[in-house]
C-alpha cells in the first residue's frame, strides 16, 4: 500500500489492539535509512509516541477531516 | 513486546481497581434503598429517599468509576502522567466512598451536618484529583478532539462539585435559594458539562477501538466539548439574571447537542466491521437508545412545562438517563478497560515466552452477557415502577442490588484470575 506522504503504510483504522502497534514496530524495523513510514487511525497512540522518542524516532501528526491521524514517522 | 507495551509512570494495577470493584456497592446499596423505603420513594423528585439514590448512583458509582479509570487513561490517551498516581488514587478513593456514603445519609436524614461534611469531602477529594490532572494536562498541547474533551471535561467538573458542594450546603443551613433551578443547573453541569463531555472523549477514542467502527469526523468532534460548556454557561448566566426563556432554550439546545452525539455514534455503529455483537456493544446500544429516549423527554419537558410537573415525567427520564445511559456506557467499558489492563500488567511483567491468558479468560463474555440482562431487567423494572410503584418498586429494588452486586462478582473474578496468574509467574521466577 502506498501514499503520497510515504511509500510504507500501516493501515491500522479497523485493527483492534495491540495489532496497530505491533505492526508499526515490525514496518520500523524493516525501513532502509532516509525512508518515512506512515501510521492511520482513528486516534493518537500517546503510547507508541513514546516509545517512538525512546527509539531515537521522529514524528508528525495530521487530523484529517474524517477522523483519521496520519502519523509520519521517520529516523 | 512487552517491555514496549509498558510505558514509565502506567500506574500500578491497585490505583483503577479499587475504584472498579467499589463502585457496584453504591448502586447496589441504591438499590436497596429502593427495597427499604419503597413505593414511597418515587413519589417525587425530591423524596429524600430519591435524592439519596440518585447521588449513590451518580456519585458512588458514576463519579467513582470516571475519575478511577481517568487515572489509568490519562497517559494512554493524552500522553498525561500524573505525579503519584497510586497517592492521588488513595485519597481520592476514600473521599469518593466516604462523601458519597455521608450525601445519601445526609439526604435520606435531612441531616444538615451530614450533608455539609459530605460536601466539604468531596469538594476536597474533587479538588485533589482536580489538582493532580491538570498539572498533567498543562504541558499536553490539545492536538486531538479527545484532549480538548477532556480539558474542558475537567472544568465542568469543577462547575458541577462546586454547585453541588454550595447547594448541599445551602440546604444544611437554610439559606433561601431557588433550589429547583439551581438543582437542574447543577445536573446539567453534571451530566452535560462534566460527564457527557467526557463520555464524548472517550468515545472519540474507545468507540472506533474496540468497536472497529469509523471515526468520529474531526470538525464535529473538535466542538462539541466547547459548545456544550458554553451552553451550560449560558444556564448559568439565565439562571442568575432569572431569565427562564434563556434556561429553556440553553436547556433545548443542550439536549439537542447530547441527542446529535448518541445519534451520529449510532450511526458509526452501524457501519462496524466486527461481525460479532460483544457486550460493551450491546451495552452502548442500549446505552445510546436510552439516552436519546430520556434527552427527548427533557426536550418535550421544555417545549411543554406542564408535562414537567406530571408525576413521574422526571423521574423517568431521569432513570433512563441514569441507569439506562450512563450506567450501560460505564459498565459497557468496564468488561473492556478491567481485562484490558489485567492483561497488560500481567504482559509487563511476564518474561517475552511466559503465555498470558486471554482477555476473554480473565473475565469470560457469558458472565458479562448474564450481568447485562440482569442489569437490562433492572432498568425495565425501575421504569415500570414509576408508573406502578405500589407493586413493583420494590422488586425493581432487589433486581438493581442483584445487577451491581453481579457486576462485582465478575470484577472481582477477573482481579482474583490475574492475581493467581500472578503469583504463578512469581514462583516461576523463583525457580528459574
Amino acid at each position: 500500500m502506498s501514499h503520497p506522504k510515504a511509500s510504507h503504510v500501516v493501515d491500522a483504522r479497523y485493527m483492534e489492539p495491540p495489532e496497530p502497534f505491533v505492526q508499526t514496530m515490525e514496518m520500523l524495523d524493516t525501513l532502509k535509512p532516509g525512508e518515512k513510514m506512515l501510521l492511520l487511525l482513528f486516534r493518537e497512540p500517546h503510547p507508541l509516541y513514546k516509545v517512538l522518542r525512546q527509539n531515537g524516532h521522529a514524528y508528525e501528526t495530521e487530523l484529517l477531516a474524517d477522523g483519521t491521524f496520519e502519523i509520519l514517522i521517520w529516523r | 513486546m512487552q517491555a514496549l507495551l509498558s510505558f514509565d509512570k502506567t500506574p500500578p494495577f491497585a490505583a483503577p481497581l479499587r475504584f472498579f470493584i467499589t463502585a457496584p456497592l453504591f448502586s447496589l446499596a441504591a438499590g436497596l434503598l429502593l427495597l427499604w423505603v419503597g413505593p414511597d420513594l418515587l413519589a417525587s423528585r425530591w423524596t429524600p429517599g430519591l435524592l439519596a439514590a440518585t447521588h449513590l448512583v451518580t456519585v458512588g458509582f458514576m463519579l467513582m468509576v470516571m475519575l478511577g479509570a481517568l487515572i489509568q487513561i490519562l497517559p494512554v490517551v493524552a500522553g498525561a502522567n500524573l505525579d503519584n498516581p497510586l497517592a492521588v488514587a488513595r485519597w481520592l478513593h476514600a473521599g469518593l466512598a466516604a462523601g458519597a456514603l455521608l450525601l445519601a445519609a445526609g439526604f435520606l436524614l435531612g441531616n444538615g451536618a451530614l450533608l455539609g461534611t459530605a460536601a466539604l469531602l468531596l469538594g476536597l477529594a474533587v479538588a485533589t484529583f482536580l489538582v493532580a490532572s491538570g498539572r498533567a494536562l498543562a504541558g499536553v498541547p490539545s492536538t486531538s478532539p479527545t484532549i480538548r474533551g477532556l480539558k474542558l471535561a475537567l472544568v465542568g467538573l469543577a462547575g458541577a462539585i462546586g454547585l453541588g458542594a454550595w447547594l448541599a450546603v445551602a440546604i444544611a443551613r437554610g439559606w433561601a435559594v431557588a433550589l429547583p433551578s439551581l438543582a437542574d443547573l447543577h445536573a446539567g453541569w453534571a451530566l452535560g458539562a462534566w460527564a457527557g463531555t467526557l463520555l464524548a472523549a472517550m468515545a472519540y477514542v474507545v468507540v472506533p477501538m474496540f468497536q472497529l467502527t469509523p471515526g468520529y469526523p474531526a470538525r464535529p468532534s473538535w466542538w462539541f466539548p466547547g459548545v456544550m460548556l458554553g451552553l451550560m454557561l449560558a444556564w448559568g448566566l439565565a439562571v442568575w439574571l432569572d431569565a427562564p426563556q434563556g434556561i429553556r432554550l440553553a436547556q433545548v439546545l443542550s439536549a439537542l447537542l447530547g441527542i446529535a452525539f448518541a445519534v451520529l455514534t449510532l450511526r458509526l455503529q452501524r457501519q462496524r466491521r466486527r461481525a460479532r455483537s460483544d457486550v460493551t456493544y450491546r451495552y452502548w446500544q442500549l446505552g445510546l437508545a436510552s439516552a436519546i429516549l430520556a434527552l427527548a423527554m427533557a426536550l418535550t419537558a421544555t417545549a411543554w412545562p406542564a408535562l414537567a410537573d406530571r408525576a413521574g415525567w422526571s423521574i423517568l427520564a431521569g432513570i433512563l438517563l441514569l441507569v439506562g445511559g450512563f450506567m450501560s456506557f460505564i459498565i459497557g467499558m468496564l468488561y473492556k478497560i478491567v481485562p484490558f489492563l489485567a492483561w497488560m500488567h500481567l504482559r509487563n511483567r511476564g518474561g517475552p515466552r511466559s503465555p498470558v491468558p486471554s482477555m476473554n479468560r480473565l473475565l469470560p463474555e457469558a458472565d458479562a452477557q448474564r450481568q447485562m440482562l440482569a442489569h437490562a431487567v433492572a432498568l425495565a423494572l425501575l421504569l415500570a415502577a414509576v408508573i406502578a410503584p405500589d407493586w413493583l418498586a420494590r422488586p425493581a429494588g432487589v433486581v438493581l442490588a442483584v445487577a451491581s452486586g453481579w457486576l462485582m462478582v465478575n470484577l472481582l473474578g477477573a482481579a482474583r484470575r490475574y492475581r493467581q496468574h500472578l503469583e504463578k509467574l512469581d514462583r516461576e521466577a523463583v525457580a528459574a
